[in-house]
């Protein structure tokens, strides 16, 4: 398994240039180190009060639904808050942050929800920082803390889109399966029932997947049913010819069944040829035609 | 924003080249996860452009790179020569040219099979053709 | 059977077959396709089935000769059938508009044997 850093290409170069843009110098994390004394005594009231707050709106309580998890989340929360005192900020710091958007991502909780609870921590810190340091030093410590928080949230919403992409990635998919329902009619004949426009991407689908089916199953003849295609134009028309095209290439014949009169008066008045496969009206006749191809004909089963 | 991750220079001085460079981009291309259909797409495309450096040119080379956008990973292939260049581009780009000697279909087909396609050519200049392709959702 | 270069030619029956697993370049291209001809003038074969279930990629060069060879063993009177093209390399080609017409093709070393013999078989009967 990659890491989530190498998946989004995040190298040390990448760090060196976002690190110089968020101002995130040396100095800043030597700062927060020394810090960390305070952070440790405040650590579980600004953690309390930081769940008090998501618990008390309905948007955010609905993460967070029996104790369970609620007491998961705090330990987690607690490591979080640590970390941002322990003076690192290297790669492995970074991967430990896009977990964090990734997680986000995983059950759901948008960034405007995580921008918001991050709101509420630097206002908590702001607090913790004015009422215990000098003047000049809370400042200063404020400053450095807001420059490795909005980093985090940089990190997470990286890692949160990414994730995003790739859940949207696994529907398409199975969107991609769904419109192309390759169906084993007989041994060695499968149908596609082709439904809805086809556009050149769905286009290439199509042939990929018949290609593979045809292959998975030796298949001899494939059948394309094109009744539920809405619309027959030369662009349909050509990338028909193609899929026919790619199944002889690996051995298989197409037929093409399901030709409405409205379809037929199209392709001779656009002057497109397809003489290259077999056309039908119905899908029954198409079978036949089939089952003659491979020598077989259907006969009535006695019972 | 496209970065480039790591790249690797090939160069094409003999006919055997075309499969190293052919080789390097199946290589890549299935360790970052590009599907069958997608990773043949992209190595038959470096197999019509390596060559066409070869017998256009008599030689050149390919800069093979591995990109990022930070959500998906790319490859582009950059081929480089310095032979006579083509006169007539978009005759090239639109296939005319079928000779037995495979310019034409080979380089109009390339532009079919990737994401982006950029050909850059003078007579008596040299060509110079980048390719991408990325890996799909 | 003898053959110069690396790729082997079996005979089965009236039928040739050989199998290509490595690169068609330069002089492997040139070696096979002699070598496919000489055998067919050895053996006065009628069918030829060049099986490429282990080519992951066939660029039109490859395509080209593999076309070349089939055009050639027909003027010498043997048909030639190219079998076992994997998904992805017909996908490929038919993107690039390379159609491979005139080219027969079937599923695999099987079928493209039996699509001979029967063709062998129809023409004994009509003569």
């Amino acid at each position: 398994m990659r890491t989530l850093r190498t998946r989004l290409g995040f190298d040390q170069r990448e760090l060196q240039s976002r690190r110089a843009f968020f101002d995130i110098q040396d100095e800043d994390l030597a700062r927060l180190a020394e810090l960390r004394e305070l952070a440790l005594k405040h650590m579980d009231d600004i953690n309390e009060e930081f769940y008090t707050h998501l618990l008390s709106h309905p948007e955010t309580k609905r993460f967070f639904p029996d104790d369970a998890t609620i007491r998961r989340v705090k330990r987690l929360q607690r490591e979080y808050f640590l970390g941002l005192f322990e003076g690192r900020c290297d790669l492995e710091y970074v991967e430990n942050r896009l977990r964090v958007g990734a997680a986000h991502e995983q059950i759901g909780m948008s960034p405007r929800w995580y921008i918001g609870a991050y709101r509420k921590y630097l206002s908590q810190l702001l607090d913790r920082f004015t009422n215990e340091l000098p003047v000049g030093e809370g400042r200063i410590g404020y400053d450095s803390v807001l420059k490795l928080i909005m980093f985090d949230m940089s990190l997470a919403i990286d890692a949160y889109i990414a994730a995003n992409l790739e859940t949207l990635g696994r529907h398409q998919a199975a969107i991609r399966e769904l419109s192309t329902p390759v169906i084993k009619v007989q041994d060695r004949i499968l149908l596609l029932p082709l439904i809805g426009a086809i556009d050149s991407q769905r286009a290439q689908q199509v042939m990929e997947t018949v290609l593979l089916r045809v292959i998975e199953e030796k298949a001899k003849v494939m059948i394309i049913d094109i009744a539920g295609v809405p619309v027959v134009d030369t662009k349909v028309a050509d990338h028909l010819m193609k899929t026919t095209a790619a199944m002889r290439l690996v051995g298989a014949q197409t037929i093409l069944t399901g030709i409405s009169a409205q379809v037929a008066r199209t392709i001779i008045q656009l002057g497109v040829d397809i003489s290259a496969m077999p056309t039908l009206a119905r899908l029954q006749d198409g079978i036949e035609l089939a089952l003659s191809m491979l020598g077989q004909q259907i006969t009535k089963a006695s019972t | 924003m496209v970065e480039t991750v790591q790249s690797w220079e090939v160069p094409i001085a003999r006919e055997d080249d075309i499969v190293l460079v052919r080789r390097k981009a199946r290589a890549l291309a299935q360790e970052r996860g590009f599907d069958a259909f997608a990773a043949a797409a992209l190595t038959t495309a470096a197999s019509e452009l390596a060559r066409n450096v070869w017998v256009h040119a008599g030689g050149g080379k390919a800069i093979i790179e591995e990109l990022t956008d930070g959500y998906r990973t790319g490859i582009r292939m950059t081929f480089v020569d310095e032979g006579p260049g083509i006169t007539d581009v978009e005759r090239v780009l639109q296939g005319g040219f079928s000779t037995a000697r495979s310019l034409g279909l080979g380089v109009s087909g390339t532009r079919r099979l990737v994401e982006e396609f950029d050909l850059q050519t003078a007579p008596g200049r040299g060509t110079r053709v980048v390719i991408v392709k990325w890996t799909r959702f | 059977m003898n053959a110069h270069g690396p790729i082997p030619i079996l005979r089965v029956g009236s039928n040739l077959l050989t199998t290509v697993h490595i690169d068609l370049h330069d002089t492997v291209a040139e070696a096979f396709q002699q070598d496919v001809l000489l055998a067919i003038e050895r053996t006065g074969a009628t069918g030829l089935v060049i099986d490429i279930t282990g080519l992951e990629e066939v660029d039109t060069y490859v395509a080209r000769i593999l076309a070349d060879t089939g055009r050639m063993a027909k003027l010498m009177g043997a048909q030639t059938v190219v079998v076992g093209m994997r998904p992805e390399v017909a996908a490929t080609l038919i993107r690039m508009g390379y159609m491979m017409e005139g080219v027969e093709t079937a599923l695999d070393v099987d079928e493209g044997l039996t699509l001979l013999i029967e063709r062998q078989a129809k023409k004994r009967r009509s003569t």
